[in-house]
């Protein structure tokens, strides 16, 4: 089936999510739709996808003209899209999952489900992309990449022509998008048209045929995968070259004599993490390596007081510290960028002033002192280059990169010695994480101690001084020199 | 709503929602209150002429002065995303220690029974902030074992206030204002600084905006919890006080069902009950609203079989066309 949209427009309020998009879906290809944030890939394929209706422009199936009213209509007309976001209901069966939109089709007299049947099924289904999942497994024990692939069985089991994935692997680890990403070759093996979204361009260049170019909502270009570089999609991407100097050059050479900001000694926390050991100097990045699960959250947790220690102990420039709860751990010079932005990082809702402030809001006696807190908070916009119309804007009105530089600033705010960054550029933008990078290298440079988390494997390589590869819960490899390291190296310790 | 809509009220992180300026619609709706408050005064003007007269007015005021009292303390609590059910039986419990007091206390009952109702409080923030039980469910408990504690003591007998100097402090009038009004504006105003000024009323909205974040990032929920519970025992107590002056005793039915009119109040104002926005402003442009409606109609002659079902219906309305649903999200 082919799909072929264009002329597509979208508008938001003032902003044009989407303008002039044009692209046509090759019956049995893959066709990636790539761009920053905000470039408008989700709003693109929502609108083929029938979650979204174009203000103008045109759409046709096969020659047919296509024109969705609901996801409902597109299913219909054998188009199905699978949502960025994890939708899998986690108190429901893997069978019920699947047939979450069509349960009735399951029922017999009175409402009662045929489970047997449906378990069938799902089983097919789940066969069919090529997973090896059964359906009687708890849903519990799976992971994001395996619930991503419920969520395709899911879409396929309107048995569609075409597939639709929106950003399908942003919060995937290597494993999981590789999961991911088989089970669209199978699809595509059967004939099956795919759009997808990805914030990955490694990923891109594996999986696509064609690719379609988007920035600031606007149509770049569509080009065929083989026949275009991966610089030169950087390049079309963000309009600029970013190949040389995306990460600031690190200092000649990192000082061994530093004294130790903080000495974390055979700590365990959870299930997660244990018997871990590490100094960190100040001054220095030290990059944590390793899968979900595989103990770096756990052990912010553990330093920020969130989760208690197992066992082990926390010395601070030498002096025992006992974390007891977050509010502590500020207290005593560690801040703490979480990775879920959203839920942990910020309140979207509030202003860039109040989020910036929040940590150490300035007093005056009893009271807050409002003055003082702008005068922080507009020094913090230029420092971090935050762009905002002003500081009282809510930060729900910024892009997800100056979102993440408002947590940043936040964290900075209080002037802190230690810093644990987790994911810091999940879902930012390439100009933005470029600034992102280079502040806190001058942080490192200014005598921070930094502890960076991070699933985004250049970055880490790129960031850090020193890294340790985590596997499930143990240091798997420590590699005193970041600089040199090949990207396969730390991968094959995290598996 | 469609699923694409769905999907957006989520929030997911990685997805950068459209932008916008704040519609015409908002900017009505956020004024919307006070509009509805003009409306009303107007429909009962209308219907009875006596109604915007001084007399009337001072009457209504005195009248809504226990509940705007108890709204103010709703106001944080439900600010931060709680909710205290349990505040018309802490007015009561107050009003009994009043009563109780007044005698040998004189004026200085107040002591006392402010005491009693934050003792009430601490008990429910305690239960929320530290056993970790739904304020809901926490409240809905304390409420039973608050009022019940007055029956059990009273046993259902009133108990009189006869101090002149309690009854004359807290019920009478200078220069035509009643004392009870002056009291109760002057808490709004400190209500309203506090909201406005201080760092627990900044940590209070953080907590309703979002508690995981205001945990990692060092605020102390636990303690702010319970304190704004404290908050809110302390001035159901004043309100109770005030209760008791007025009819001149503390009965076992005083205060019944108060906790509907205090939550009303506060959300007819404008503050969702889903926590992170707020304004004393609101909270008493609500309680004007709940009150106006019921002396309204009552002076107006309308049926009193009927307008209880006339107010249900309005508050309804009135919260449908306030609640900014883009902003909320999901609603439950």
């Amino acid at each position: 089936m082919t799909l072929v949209a264009s002329h597509l427009f979208k508008q938001f309020g003032p902003t044009r999510a989407a303008s002039d998009v044009s692209i046509t879906l090759r019956t049995g290809t893959v066709h990636a739709i790539v761009g920053e944030n905000g470039a408008g890939k989700s709003t693109t394929l929502r609108m083929l996808g029938g979650a979204m209706r174009p203000d103008s422009g045109e759409m046709t199936l096969d020659g047919a003209t296509y024109a969705p009213q609901s996801i409902g209509d597109a299913t219909a007309r054998g188009v199905a899209l699978v949502h960025q976001e994890i939708t899998i209901n986690r108190s429901l069966t893997i069978a019920e999952n699947i047939f979450i939109g069509n349960l009735r089709g399951y029922a017999r007299a009175f409402g009662i489900i045929k489970r047997k049947r449906m378990a069938e099924v799902a089983q097919a289904a789940l066969d069919r992309i090529g997973v090896k999942i059964s359906v009687t497994t708890n849903i519990d024990r799976l992971n994001l990449g395996e619930l991503k692939c419920i969520e395709i069985a899911r879409a396929i089991s309107s048995d569609p022509k075409t597939l639709l994935l929106d950003e399908s692997t942003a919060y995937l680890d290597h494993r999981e998008v590789d999961a991911v990403l088989k089970v669209m070759r199978e699809l595509k093996s059967q004939g099956m048209t795919i759009g997808f979204v990805s914030h990955h361009l490694s990923e891109v260049l594996a999986a696509a045929d064609d690719l379609t170019i988007l920035k600031d909502g606007q149509f770049v270009g569509s080009f065929r995968a083989a026949e275009i570089e991966a610089n030169e999609i950087h390049r079309l991407m963000v309009g600029r070259d970013l190949s040389l100097g995306t990460y600031p050059p690190r200092p000649p050479q990192a000082d061994l004599s530093a004294p130790a900001v903080m000495r974390v000694d055979r700590v365990a926390v959870g299930r997660e993490l244990n018997d871990f050991s590490v100094d960190i100097r100040r001054g220095e990045i030290l990059g944590l390596a390793g899968l979900k699960g595989a103990g770096a959250e756990a052990l912010f947790a553990g330093i920020v007081g969130d989760e208690p220690l197992r066992h082990g102990s926390i010395e601070m420039a030498g002096q025992p510290y006992h974390p007891g709860n977050p509010r502590h751990a500020w207290k005593n010079g560690i801040a703490h960028l979480p990775g879920d932005r959203g839920n942990e990082g910020l309140i979207a809702g509030f202003t860039v002033l109040d989020n910036l402030v929040m940590a150490r809001p300035p007093t005056r006696g009893p009271f807050f002192d409002k003055t003082r807190a702008r005068s922080m908070s507009n020094d913090l916009i230029k420092l971090i280059g935050i762009r905002t119309a002003s500081a009282d804007a809510p930060c729900r009105s910024l892009s997800g990169g100056n979102m993440q530089k408002v947590v940043l600033g936040k964290c900075l705010a209080v002037g802190p010695e230690l810093l644990l960054l987790n994911n810091p550029t999940r879902g930012v933008d390439v100009g933005a994480r470029v600034e992102i990078y280079r502040l806190i290298r001058r942080k490192a440079a200014e005598g921070l101690a930094i502890i960076l988390s991070s699933e985004d494997m250049p970055e880490l390589i790129g960031m850090s001084d020193r890294l340790i590869v985590l596997r499930q819960g143990v240091v798997a490899r420590e590699f005193p020199v970041a600089a040199d390291v090949e990207e396969h190296d730390v991968v094959k310790y995290m598996t | 709503m469609n699923e694409a809509g769905n999907v957006t009220a989520a929030g997911d992180p990685v997805i950068k929602g459209p932008r916008r300026n704040i519609p015409r619609v908002d900017q009505l709706r956020r004024g919307f209150p006070l509009i509805f408050l003009v409306l009303l005064i107007a429909v009962f003007t209308i219907m009875s002429p006596r109604f915007l007269s001084l007399d009337n007015l001072s009457t209504v005021l005195e009248q809504g002065t226990v509940l705007l009292v108890a709204a103010l303390g709703m106001t944080f609590i439900i600010m931060a995303g709680s909710i205290d059910i349990s505040v018309g039986a802490i007015v009561a419990v107050s009003a009994l220690v009043a009563a109780l007091t007044a005698d040998s206390l004189g004026v200085w009952a107040i002591i006392p029974a402010v005491a009693a109702g934050a003792l009430c409080g601490l008990i429910n923030g305690l239960l929320l902030a530290v056993g970790k039980v739904p304020s809901f469910i926490a409240t809905m408990g304390t409420m039973v074992v608050y009022r019940g504690l007055v029956l059990y003591f009273t046993r259902g007998a009133p108990v009189s206030i006869d101090d002149d100097g309690f009854l004359w402090t807290y019920s009478d009038y200078s220069w035509g204002i009643p004392h009870s009004v002056m009291i109760g504006l002057a808490l709004a105003v400190l209500a309203w600084c506090i909201i406005n000024y201080t760092v627990f009323g900044r940590e209070v909205r953080a907590i309703g905006g979002g508690e995981r974040v205001s945990i990692l990032t060092g605020i102390a929920v636990t303690r702010v919890k319970i304190f704004m519970f404290v908050l809110l025992g302390a001035l159901a107590g004043m309100a109770g006080l005030l209760q008791g002056a007025r009819t001149m005793a503390a009965t076992s039915q005083l205060g019944l069902g108060l906790e509907l009119d205090v939550i009303a109040a506060v959300v007819v104002g404008g503050t969702p009950l889903t926590g992170g926005l707020g304004s004393i402003v609101n909270t008493m442009l609500g309680v004007l609203i709940i009150t106006l409606l019921s002396s309204g109609m009552n002076m107006a002659g309308v049926d009193p079989y009927l307008q209880n079902i006339i107010k249900g219906i309005v508050l309804i309305c009135a919260v449908f066309v306030t609640i900014d649903r883009k902003k909320i999200g999901i609603i439950k």
